[in-house]
């Protein structure tokens, strides 16, 4: 059954950034199954309105008040009577929320909730739990989430994490991985695309040299410059890795406050030779960036997924990481070296992945293969569509849910969040003392408000929008139809 | 007010689509309650005149030309309209006159309308809120027009349905139904019909 699904989220195009193409990926495959797909998010300098993508994916543009690193002022209630236009005219069954610093996500949770539709949340990121910063914000994440019917974590980590910064049910939070577009990343030797289509016909292809032992080998480093990208961890390790081994050449890229550190290390130990910075770099040029490396170093002190490091493993490179966050469940061991974040083993790492690499242990030829075989947004958006026939009812709970024979009922029966007034204010009311309460006002002010508006705005005057015209022979959700999308990408 | 359109297609190669919010008066008490209205503000406007005539009757009425102001003035009508003015706070009575002048010219209704005819242009129209003056009118020739679209935008705390003319060499778009909006069954309507219109094309 199709279902009408809105993606909520401050982030998106046309800021680059991995929450945005998420969104948009996973939309277009979603698309693709036969859904309907509308995007709604801030409106961005130059790009304000209702706007169309490829594929009919359509976007609004709401305009708000953008304070901090493109994130709207959290106003609650402002953004209510045109999200509630959006939704009717759009006849949205599922509210599907991204990343957790997104003001506009949490609203939409909530006036979703209020709207009687079913809501999903996908968090993207980690959080601490010690400072105030992060504090506030699990508050406020435990407040959206104490009624949201089903939340996606990026890796298993990230899920460890949201259970614990959102007291939720463990078993309402699935791990649905990034993915990437496998064909983007292709290593510097492989076969161009045409050739690759037709499958039948095995193309003689240029294999790569093996590395000597007196070759260089060049590693890449592309991470936006902050202190939790492990910044100061690559500007320690990378004199050392430099004396030890000759022959090893880096290029890093991205920008970011720790740019005047990193060339500061550069200067004191005249390196500039041997390392070059190429600034922040546009998506599209990531693969032409990582195709000129053998090794690419990722010194991230927290990651819930990286999606970079399987982005570099499609382009054929080694990946040499920290073991933190959920970069351990990315990628099979053959294709990593893991280290702690601390300088020594970082150092010790990347010493053992070079010598792997000169003595040709690691067949990085084949990464790009395995890659695509491992992530693929068709499959993403297939588990994802799992999740809202699990949330919609079409598949039964005990499916979705697994079925438990120890467990108590009611904690089963729960998990299926109904919408009146009185079970939801039960729900946020358990979120603290103070809290509590305050998220209760919060709702009933809302549910208010959702009153007040459907009398001032009365559903019958808006103007049911036209859905895109879907393409026949993807309409029908068939069996032979799923595995042909399953292989082409 | 409900919006309702009117397309007129005179000729094959001319149409005609009018949007307007204001009441159609299928019924006899209907048509007789506009005509009433028409009377009543011809009154009111009447009364406004008198009693400003009556204000300064001193200043420009006191001659009998070929009016007989004398006569007028000692009416018993007259009489008490003279007192009803001179006893009036001046200032309060031409605020409140004004008010009454525009309500009496005010329409209470708004007119949209599009006209196409092909090989000549389109001509966009709004009515103006009062009787006293012209609906504002644009007229785009043909070899200007890039295309009739409909789109979205957002409108106050809505999301509203738009038919637009894009023309060439303008930066911005002439929205043809600007102030009524009418709902995107309407829209369709009038964009097929003038598109059929301006290029013959099978909608």
């Amino acid at each position: 059954m199709p279902y009408n699904i809105a993606m909520v989220s401050d982030f998106f195009f046309p800021q680059p950034g991995g929450v945005e193409s998420h969104i948009y990926q996973l939309s277009t495959k979603l698309i693709d199954r036969g859904h309907k797909v509308i995007i709604i998010t801030h409106a961005y300098k130059g790009r304000t309105g209702v706007r169309y993508l490829t594929n009919g994916l359509k976007v609004y543009h709401v305009p708000f008040l953008v304070i901090y690193r493109e994130t709207t002022m959290p106003t609650v209630f402002s953004f209510f009577p045109i999200f509630r236009n959006i939704v009717i005219r759009e006849q949205i069954q599922i509210v599907h929320g991204h990343q957790s610093l997104s003001s506009f996500c949490h609203e939409a949770i909530l006036h979703a909730r209020t709207m009687g539709l079913r809501t999903v949340f996908t968090d993207h990121s980690l959080f601490g739990f010690a400072d105030a910063g992060s504090i506030l914000t699990n508050k406020l994440l435990k407040f959206t989430l104490s009624d949201v019917d089903h939340v996606i974590c990026v890796s298993h980590t990230c899920k460890e994490n949201t259970v614990l910064r959102a007291s939720l049910d463990p078993l309402m939070v699935s791990v649905i991985p990034n993915a990437v577009v496998a064909e983007n990343f292709r290593p510097l030797h492989a076969t161009n695309r045409t050739n690759d289509r037709s499958g039948a016909t095995p193309q003689i292809q240029p294999t790569p040299r093996p590395i000597g032992p007196n070759d260089i080998i060049t590693i890449v480093v592309i991470s936006r410059l902050f202190y939790n990208k492990g910044t100061d961890l690559l500007i320690a390790a990378i004199p050392r890795i430099l004396a030890s081994h000759p022959n090893v050449r880096f290029i890093i890229a991205g920008s970011g406050p720790k740019a005047i550190d990193l060339e500061q290390m550069l200067e004191r130990n005249v390196l500039q030779d041997k390392v070059e910075m190429i600034g922040a770099i546009r998506h599209e040029e990531v693969r032409d960036v990582m195709v000129r490396g053998h090794i690419y170093l990722h010194p991230s002190l927290t990651e819930a997924f990286g999606t970079v490091i399987v982005e570099a493993a499609s382009c054929g490179l080694y990946v040499v990481c920290t073991r933190v966050g959920g970069i351990p469940e990315v990628l099979p061991q053959h294709m990593t070296t893991f280290a702690k974040p601390e300088e020594d083993d970082i150092v010790l790492a990347t010493s053992k992945a070079i010598s792997a690499l000169r003595s040709n242990k690691v067949r990085t030829e084949r990464f790009h293969d395995q890659v695509k075989v491992m992530y693929s947004w068709t499959d993403v958006a297939r588990r994802t569509e799992r999740v809202y026939k699990g949330i919609s009812g079409d598949i039964s709970p005990q499916e979705f849910y697994g079925y438990y024979p120890g467990e108590i009922q009611e904690a089963g029966s729960d998990r299926i969040r109904n919408f009146s007034l009185i079970d939801r204010l039960k729900r946020y009311y358990g979120c603290g003392v103070w809290a509590g309460k305050l998220f209760c006002l919060c709702v009933v002010i809302d549910f208010l408000l959702y009153t007040f508006l459907e009398m001032w705005f009365p559903r019958a005057n808006i103007d049911i929008a036209r859905s895109w015209p879907k393409k026949l022979n993807e309409a029908n959700n068939s069996k032979p139809e799923r595995e042909r999308l399953g292989s082409t990408s | 007010m409900p919006v309702h359109l009117v397309s007129r297609r005179p000729s094959p190669t001319t149409a005609s689509f009018t949007v307007s919010n204001a009441s159609r008066h299928i019924s006899t008490p209907a048509k007789l309650f506009f005509y009433f209205q028409f009377l009543l503000r011809g009154i009111v406007f009447a009364g406004v005149l008198s009693f400003h005539a009556a204000r300064f009757r001193h200043v420009f009425f006191s001659q009998d030309s070929f009016v007989p102001w004398s006569t007028v003035w000692s009416s018993s009508l007259g009489v008490s309209l003279c007192r009803i003015a001179d006893t009036t706070n001046f200032a309060v009575a031409a605020l409140a006159s004004v008010l009454v002048l525009y309500g009496v010219f005010l329409k209470g209704y708004t007119e949209e309308s599009l006209l196409v005819i092909r090989g000549l242009g389109i001509q966009t129209s709004t009515s103006s809120p009062t009787y006293l003056f012209k609906a504002a009118t644009r007229f785009i020739p043909t070899t200007e027009i890039q295309d009739i679209v409909i789109h979205e935008a957002f409108k106050g705390f809505e999301v509203r349905f738009y038919l637009a003319v894009v023309v060439v060499g303008e930066p911005e778009v002439v929205v043809v139904f600007p102030k009524l909006l009418p709902n995107r069954a309407k829209l369709e309507e009038v964009w097929r019909g003038s598109r059929h219109c301006l290029y013959d094309s099978k909608p």
